[in-house]
This record gives C-alpha cells, sequence and structure tokens, in this order.
C-alpha cells in the first residue's frame, strides 16, 4: 500500500468534501429520522432502549454515508472525466480509494455523534453509555467495518455506470441485517446472513459495552465480537484487493474503463 | 399543441436516457428491492416493538412512491446541470416547465409501479390480509397519490434550476414521510405542530387511503367530506401542480437573470 497516494487522496477527498459540505445534511437526516422513527416506535425516551434506538440510527448514518461516498466518488470521476487520469497514474486505484473511504469514515463518525447530539437535544432522551470507552471505541471500529464494506464494493463501482443503482440497492439489506435497530435473533432463519456482516459483530460488542445487562447475540461475549469483526474484515478487505487487482489489469487490457 | 409534443418528446427522451445508463432488469431490481427491505425493515421493528406489522407494511408500501418519484423527479435539473445540457436546454425556445415536466412523467410511472408492486408484495410476500380489499378504490389512490406526489417533486425539481442541487431537499421530503405521514405509527402520536405539518403532505392522506381501501372501504366513503383523504389527495395534488409551475417560473427567471442556470 502506497501511505503517501492515501494520505494525499485522503486530503483531496476533504477538499472536495468541504467544497460542497451541504452533503452532511441529508447524511445527518436520515439517519436521525431513523431514530425518530424507532423511539416513536418503541415508546420510550429512557433506558436501554435508547440507546438501542440513537445507537441503531448512528450505525445507518454510517451506513449511507460509507456507501454512498464510496460510490458516488467513482461516479463523479466519470462525470467529471478525472476516471482516466487517475487510472493512467502509476498509484493503484485501491490506494486511492483507500484515502478517500477513510475520509469518508472519518465524517460517518461525525454523523454518528450528531445523530447522538441531536436525539439528546431534541428528545431529551436519557442515553446511558455502560462502559464508555470500550462503546467508543467499538464504535470506531465498527465504523471501519462498514467502511471495509464499501471498499470490497468499490472495486465493482468501476465497473459498471450504474453505480448508483447498487448503492440503492446495498443500503437496506445492511439496515436490516446488522441488528442495528432489532435483535438479530428476530430474523429468524435469516439471522445466518448477519453473522457474514462485521458490523453485526461490531454492533452486538458496543451494545454489550453501552447497556448494562445486555444478552448478547452468542455466549462468548465481547472479546469475541471483536475477534469475528476483525477476521470479517480482514476477509473483505482481501476480497477488495483482490477485486481492485483483477478489475483494474482487466480494464487496462481490454479499454473499456470509460464506455459510457 | 406545441407544449403536448415538448412533453412528449421528454417524456421519450427520458426513457432513452434512463435505459441507456441503467439496464431494465437492473432498474427492475433497484425499483423493487429497497422497497421491499424497507417495509421487512420497519416491520422487524414493528414486530419487535410489540406494535402490528401490518400497519407498518402498508405504511411503507405507499411511502416507496414518496421515495421514488420524489428522486427521480426533483433530481432532474441536477443530473442536466451535471452532464451540461442545462444550458442547451434553456435556451430552446420550449419553456423548462415542459421540458421537465416530460421528463418526470418516467418518474411518476416508476413511482406507480412501485407502489403496485409494494402492495402485491405487502400481500404475497409479507402476509398482509387483502381479503377485503376494494380494488377500484385502491387504483385510484394510488392514481391519485402519484398525481400529488408528482406536484411535490415538481415544485422541489424546480428549485434545482436555481440552486446546485435539489437533492438535498429531495433526500429530506422523502425521508421525512418516515416519520411526518403516519406510515410507522399513527399522525396522533406526533405533536401538535408535527401533526398540522404532517396534514399539508399529500402523503399522509396517501397512507390513510390506501389503508382504507385494504380495509375494503370505497371511494365515496373515503370522499364524505372535505377533510376526508380523497378530496385532501386532489387539493393538495392542484395546489402542488399549481405551485410547480409557479415555482418552475419563478426560478427560471431567476436563474436566467443571475447566470446561475448552469452553476453547480
Amino acid at each position: 500500500m502506497n501511505i503517501k497516494a492515501v494520505a494525499w487522496s485522503f486530503r483531496q477527498q476533504g477538499i472536495q468534501f468541504l467544497a460542497d459540505p451541504q452533503w452532511i445534511i441529508p447524511s445527518i437526516i436520515a439517519p436521525f429520522l431513523f431514530t425518530v422513527v424507532a423511539l416513536y416506535m418503541y415508546g420510550s425516551v429512557d433506558g436501554p432502549i435508547v440507546l438501542t434506538a440513537v445507537l441503531g440510527g448512528g450505525v445507518l448514518g454510517m451506513w449511507g454515508n460509507t456507501l454512498f461516498t464510496s460510490g458516488y466518488s467513482i461516479s463523479y470521476d466519470r462525470y467529471n472525466g478525472t476516471i482516466e487520469p487517475i487510472m493512467m497514474t502509476p498509484t493503484h486505484l485501491i490506494d486511492v480509494i483507500a484515502g478517500r473511504s477513510i475520509w469518508n469514515t472519518f465524517i460517518g463518525l461525525l454523523n454518528a455523534g450528531l445523530v447522538f447530539i441531536a436525539a439528546q437535544i431534541i428528545f431529551q432522551v436519557g442515553v446511558t453509555v455502560a462502559d464508555p470507552l470500550p462503546f467508543f471505541l467499538m464504535l470506531a471500529m465498527t465504523l471501519f467495518s462498514l467502511a471495509s464494506i464499501g471498499m470490497m464494493f468499490a472495486a465493482l463501482y468501476v465497473l459498471t455506470r450504474a453505480s448508483f443503482v447498487v448503492m440503492t440497492i446495498m443500503e437496506f439489506p445492511i439496515y436490516v441485517f446488522s441488528g442495528a435497530l432489532f435483535p438479530v435473533s428476530s430474523l429468524g432463519a435469516l439471522a445466518p446472513i448477519s453473522y457474514v456482516l462485521a458490523p453485526t459483530w461490531g454492533v452486538d460488542a458496543m451494545k454489550i459495552a453501552g447497556i448494562a445487562g445486555y444478552e448478547s447475540m452468542t455466549e462468548f461475549g465481547f472479546h469475541f465480537n471483536i475477534m469475528m469483526m476483525f477476521i470479517l474484515m480482514a476477509v473483505y478487505l482481501a476480497i477488495g484487493y483482490f477485486l481492485f487487482k483483477a478489475i483494474e489489469r482487466n480494464i487496462r487490457e481490454s479499454g473499456t474503463l470509460v464506455r459510457y | 399543441m406545441s407544449s403536448l409534443r415538448v412533453i412528449k418528446s421528454s417524456f421519450i427522451m427520458s426513457i432513452y436516457d434512463t435505459f441507456t445508463v441503467v439496464r431494465p432488469t437492473l432498474w427492475v431490481i433497484q425499483l423493487i428491492v429497497p422497497t421491499l427491505f424497507a417495509m421487512f425493515f420497519f416491520s422487524m421493528m414493528a414486530t419487535w416493538a410489540g406494535r402490528d406489522p401490518e400497519f407498518v407494511i402498508i405504511g411503507n408500501a405507499v411511502q416507496s412512491i414518496g421515495m421514488t418519484t420524489i428522486y427521480s423527479v426533483a433530481g432532474i435539473p441536477g443530473t442536466q446541470k451535471h452532464i451540461g445540457t442545462m444550458n442547451s436546454l434553456a435556451m430552446t425556445p420550449s419553456g423548462l416547465f415542459s421540458i421537465f415536466f416530460g421528463m418526470s412523467i418516467f418518474g411518476i410511472i416508476a413511482g406507480f409501479m412501485s407502489i403496485a408492486v409494494s402492495l402485491s408484495a405487502a400481500a404475497f410476500i409479507f402476509g398482509v390480509s387483502m381479503a377485503s380489499i376494494n380494488i377500484t378504490t385502491a387504483v385510484f389512490v394510488i392514481l391519485l397519490t402519484a398525481f400529488s406526489i408528482g406536484g411535490i417533486s415538481m415544485a422541489i425539481s424546480s428549485i434545482g434550476i436555481y440552486l446546485r442541487t435539489s437533492a438535498i431537499i429531495a433526500n429530506i421530503m422523502a425521508y421525512i414521510g418516515l416519520v411526518l405521514c403516519g406510515v410507522n405509527f399513527p399522525v396522533s402520536d406526533l405533536p401538535g405542530w408535527a401533526q398540522t405539518v404532517a396534514h399539508c403532505h399529500p402523503l399522509t392522506y396517501a397512507v390513510e387511503a390506501t389503508r382504507g381501501a385494504v380495509d375494503g372501504k370505497g371511494i365515496i366513503e373515503m370522499a364524505s367530506s372535505l377533510s376526508d383523504p380523497i378530496p385532501m389527495m386532489i387539493i393538495l395534488g392542484i395546489i402542488f401542480i399549481v405551485l410547480s409551475l409557479v415555482t418552475f417560473r419563478f426560478f427560471e427567471k431567476l436563474s436566467r437573470r443571475s447566470s446561475k442556470m448552469d452553476t453547480f
């Protein structure tokens, strides 16, 4: 990995974001509205249910942000005609995408924080976190796990001009299977799908750290969740790396990158 | 007559545009999958919260038209700016309203398809009982919903002529229905001010009327007074169509005067 390229890509993504920061509005509003819906549906603004609602909204916001910004960054390169210069440089595309994803992860974390603050101010909810340090560490790690899924799919966005369609399709399945707003166990026969998603383990670990007396989805506890999350993240990143390599080689050989 | 021709050709061109970028199969998948997952997601939340999942499934089936229509219609000016065709369109003697209205028809049809598919999914996948559904009322309500939501979408779209994009407002409007319009919980649960806002949104009446149609109510039954859902959808639909006509003219004039037509 070319660290310098990743750092400059991170900086460039930051500049582009600050040139048009209005996008932070929808990426906060949608997850905040999910939190509001959850608060109304659960009928409580106190106790562990509130943490589930706020945490759920935050996680969904982080995913929405990661998914859409990763996908749109490639689409905008296509629109703006910058994808060819990027491909012509000796830097691998995965390094460019990694830098962008890290910026998006940072903004995603900001989103989660803003959802938390908005819920606190508007609903005067009594959010209490049982064990704050592991909770916030897991929040950051869960966001990285979401970014690793984003990285894996970003490789496919290079192949298609319809990346926005893929993004739209991908949004809700993670909401459903991550267990962010309702327990994975309530998914019944579909629950095993959740177990192959790294964020599911992260969300569960956050709930273990944040909610006193929370019953985890497995009997193995907090550290097992962290281990599972890291294993799955490594798998996603490895898949993403090989996909990027294969796709990059393929489009260079066939010259089909900008067929539009 | 010439406006009608402009609308027709814009409509046809918008179909070509869509399917040049996205294959029809992928387009259909994109229309169906998010809606089905949204219905599933919120019904799971309702089940876990001890609420009636059928209430939520029908609500989200109707909400799908809001998402589909608002996004596709409101995004049109932004797309034209992005691909560099906004100036060319503005230079033609046809008014932008006719052009964008023509382009919007496909989005409105997509919304109509989305709600039809969602209601079918509610019955065949999620097991919502449609035993007493009044089909005529349901079709009428869906058509009215497409009309009224189309009006809102056009009004939002007009803002995109002047601003860099209308996608942000569209995003907010599309998602706000989840909270305000009785999609996931009754409007009566909301605070007073929010209920007032909810009653200015056609989706609130669309959700109520669709639930009524599923319960077997007829058109007359839901149109006995002006405050009933069907008359309110017609009134709000007309108001938003007229409003969109006014806002289109206003933003078109404003962006011509300030040379902001292709600013983004």
